[in-house]
């Protein structure tokens, strides 16, 4: 590959982004890295395999190195999936590098001779200081439109609810975990009473969440005569302190047959 | 010169964003419950598009100009489909590939099983080349999904300009053809998903591109294009089913015709053998259950054809939600409709000036020949449009055919650039005209109560909440690793992803009826456990059947707020069995939890 600049750049290229996106923690860092290695330089490389010394206008050269390191990605998966360590993080950070500097091996034998400095760039237009800043303002109004998107915002009309839930807490089932979710648009008080088998008296509790909070409690469940204590969770708002809201139950250690 | 610099890239950016700004901020106040003017959404496309489409329109913009034009529509396009649902995937489809994406970073392989569409794993490109990005970057199938499908998308963009300047021999002509082509009823939200044929399609166009830019290459340079069109080949075929077969079509066809019209060129014979050999040693090595996946649906489409035809069953009623969806939603206005007909109407026209045109100037192509006879079947195709079970077929196939329908537009849009003294208005007229198209395309494309999006999130006091479907799916998420369901078809979706539970809908097993019916029939429970479901979702939300409208909160007086009969609920606690879950339309049931 020696004296064949850009076919060396994109071959350290793509091993330096491999070992970045790799080893890196941080996911921005992580993505910065991946995004030529996955979506640019395997397409690079084996365009320029394919083409060798023939001329291809760059955004031709552009768009295909995209749409061959789409199809390198497609097959690289399948090509992975065949052996017994599959898809992971390592596998692709060592075949995508691995297709790129053999398609920058192979260009490079093909290549007449080491590509001169071209004489004749086509020339790109300087932009001017006005549509440097309208170019700017635009990207800030379309990031701005993303972030909007992503912001999830109030929806006073939307219906809110609050939901009670209840599993085993372990394996050997003696223990019940029981949630109270609260997805109102305001802060509710409820009152919460566990019933287990024929015990009369219930276990109450005062549960007061903020929206999108979410409470639990662990309940121990002592095994009844017949081996199986029947569990019920009860919820009442506050306010109607009569009115049951939400129940849920449990027959615990549960059958695990179906009726 | 302030015409000129009102033309500029630069402005023309601006107003793209704007115009993303409008469409991004009516979709936040629809997200708020609030009303939504939705004109204003419109208006935003339009100030996306048409300062695009005029510019385009005129001669002086350079070839590259003319790419930087398209590229920034798909661009500024493909974010109006990413304001309508970030942060999350919301078509229903997406929930399904999202599911495949997640199961391989999982399990480090490909083919892992999918309840709902259990062809999707088979062809697994999209989903594979989504894990690279998932791995590499420690990003969520969301975020790896549409920086995908925007890289494909972008390339779609780039391939089909290049495609279209290289058959018609004009920059002008491509950067109008792919103008036209943004009008296809699946291009702003359908074909913008995170869905298979969104990869498939793309690659496709660059596989056609590189055919035609062979066919101009000396013999000496024809080699070269030979790689993107097999690997392209190759990769298609592993990725979506419809494509594959599509592009085998086209080879074969080409063959032919490079045949019987003896064309000087090196027959594709070649490319035809290994796109249809491909294609059918996949489906039946690997992807056997696409046979019982699509064969009946095509089936269906031809028997309701049939049906129709003779008067046997009732036309469907266009703008109209399919009788399947219970949930009574807001019909298409007069005006939108008439738009979207004229939008018909107006490709009608394009394309009868284009066919005289083309047919007098380029009939020698075979490309361009199957390029027209496309844009004649795209107006057949219409017409299954009133077929009940055959328009998704005429729909999902207008996404091909649209590609020679927007090819032979070129010349009649060249048509009515050239026919008269003033330019300036008659590029107005165009430019209108290719307005009417896009947004005729996406009335079309997409039912137009849920154009705007629903809140499936939204904040409270400060916090976040969630809707029921949502919340149980996350709560399953975390609480319940990899368990079996039964449930309504939108609730099973967010079960999938990011629920990543086994979630089985629909009538194949027929869990519709368990779960929609409020009796409980003596088969139901032993198909519950023969196929191993212990935990079933009860929901008495009309829409919860819904893939498209049942994710969201419920905004009583809008949408959501239709219910089943109380059996639904309550067949289930009659057994008795226990009860995991309650928020009061939807109550969680495991059968295996039992006195």
């Amino acid at each position: 590959m020696r004296g064949h600049r850009d076919l060396e750049w994109v071959s350290v290229a793509a091993v330096a982004c491999a070992v970045i996106a790799a080893l890196v923690p941080l996911e921005l860092i992580r993505l910065v890295a991946a995004l030529p290695l996955t979506l640019f330089l395997p397409g690079y490389a084996l365009v320029a395999a394919a083409f060798a010394s023939r001329e291809l206008a760059p955004p031709k050269r552009l768009t295909l190195s995209v749409g061959t390191s789409l199809m390198v990605l497609v097959l690289g998966a399948f090509v992975l999936n065949v052996f017994p360590f599959g898809l992971t993080t390592a596998s692709w950070a060592v075949l995508l590098p691995m297709v790129v500097i053999a398609a920058c091996r192979a260009a490079a034998i093909r290549r007449d001779r080491p590509a001169r400095r071209r004489s004749r760039r086509s020339p790109l237009p300087r932009p001017q200081p006005g549509s440097i800043a309208l170019v700017s303002i635009a990207l800030l109004i379309g990031a701005g439109a993303l972030a909007l998107a992503q912001k999830p915002l109030p929806a006073e009309d939307a219906e809110g609810y609050a939901a009670l839930w209840m599993l085993p807490a372990d394996a050997e089932e003696e223990t019940a975990v029981v949630g109270v979710i609260n997805n109102e648009h305001d802060p509710a008080s409820y009152r919460l009473k566990v019933r287990l088998g024929e015990d009369k008296r219930a276990r109450t509790y005062r549960v007061e969440l903020d929206p999108g909070e979410e409470r639990t409690y662990e309940i121990g469940v002592a095994r009844g005569a017949s081996g199986r204590t029947h569990v019920v969770a009860s919820l009442y708002r506050e306010e109607q302190p009569t009115h049951l809201y939400r129940r849920v139950t449990s027959w615990l250690p549960r059958q695990k047959t179906f009726p | 010169m302030v015409a000129a610099r009102l033309e500029s890239l630069p402005v023309i950016a601006l107003l793209a964003a704007f115009g993303l700004f409008l469409c991004s901020l009516t979709n936040a106040l629809s997200r708020a419950t609030l009303s939504a003017p939705v004109l204003i959404y419109w208006l935003g496309l339009l100030i996306i598009a048409l300062p695009i489409f005029f510019r385009l329109s005129s001669t002086r913009p350079s070839y590259r100009e003319r790419l930087g034009l398209i590229l920034l529509l798909g661009l500024a396009l493909y974010c109006v489909k990413l304001v309508h649902d970030s942060p999350l995937y919301t078509f229903p489809d997406e929930f399904v590939h999202a599911f495949n994406a997640e199961n391989i970073e999982r399990y480090d392989h490909l083919y892992h099983f999918n309840p709902a569409i259990p062809t999707t794993p088979y062809y697994p490109g999209l989903e594979g080349a989504t894990s690279a990005l998932m791995m590499l970057t420690g990003m969520s199938s969301y975020g790896a999904g549409i920086l995908l499908v925007g890289a494909a998308r972008l390339t779609f963009m780039a391939a089909l300009f290049f495609l279209f300047a290289r058959l018609s021999g004009s920059a002008r002509g491509a950067g109008l053809g792919v103008a036209i082509y943004t009008g296809t009823s699946n291009f702003l939200f359908w074909g913008a998903q995170f869905s298979y044929e969104s990869l498939s399609l793309p690659l496709m166009v660059v596989v056609l591109m590189s055919f035609v830019e062979r066919e101009a290459s000396p013999p000496a340079g024809r080699k070269a294009w030979a790689v993107p069109i097999v690997l392209g080949i190759l990769a298609i075929a592993i990725t979506h089913h419809l494509t594959s077969y599509a592009l085998a079509a086209i080879f074969i066809a080409l063959a032919v015709l490079y045949r019987v019209m003896k064309i000087e060129k090196p027959n594709p014979w070649p490319f035809a053998l290994l796109a249809t050999g491909v294609a059918v040693g996949w489906l039946l090595i690997a992807a056997r259950s696409t046979v019982g996946y699509l064969f009946p649906v095509l089936e269906e489409a031809v028997e309701a054809i049939i049906k129709t035809a003779s008067g046997e069953s009732a036309p469907r009623t266009l703008f109209h939600q399919a009788s399947t969806t219970a949930e009574t939603v807001a019909s298409t206005p007069l005006a939108a409709r008439a738009v979207a007909l004229l939008a018909v109407a107006v490709l009608g026209v394009l394309t009868l000036i284009g066919l005289r045109q083309v047919w007098r100037r380029e009939r020698g192509k075979p490309l361009v020949l199957l390029f027209c006879a496309a844009a004649v079947v795209f107006f057949a195709a219409l017409t299954l449009r009133f077929a009940p079970a055959a328009w998704e077929t005429g729909n999902r196939a207008a996404g091909f055919l649209f590609i020679g329908l927007a090819f032979v537009g070129i010349y009649g849009a060249a048509e009515v650039l050239t026919g008269g003294p003033n330019l300036l208005r008659r590029r107005l007229l165009l430019t209108g005209a290719l307005g009417v198209i896009l947004v005729g395309g996406a009335i079309s494309g997409w039912p137009w109560d849920i154009q705007l999006q629903r809140p499936m999130r939204a904040t409270a006091e400060g916090r976040e909440i969630e809707s029921e479907p949502l919340a149980l799916a996350e709560w399953a998420g975390d609480r319940l690793d990899g368990s079996r369901f039964a449930a309504p078809g939108s609730d099973s979706r967010a079960l999938l992803e990011p629920g990543g539970q086994i979630a089985l809908a629909g009538q194949g097993p027929d869990i519709e009826h368990i779960v929609d019916e409020p009796q409980l029939a003596p088969w139901q429970l032993p198909l519950l456990e023969r196929h191993h479901l212990p935990f079933v979702v009860a929901d008495r939300r009309l829409n919860s059947e819904d893939n498209l409208r049942g994710q969201y909160f419920t905004v009583p007086g809008q949408y959501g707020d239709d219910y089943r009969e109380k059996g639904v609920v309550h067949k289930f606690s009659r057994i008795p069995v226990g009860r995991v879950w309650h928020s009061g339309r939807l109550v969680l049931f495991n059968l295996r939890d039992r006195p």
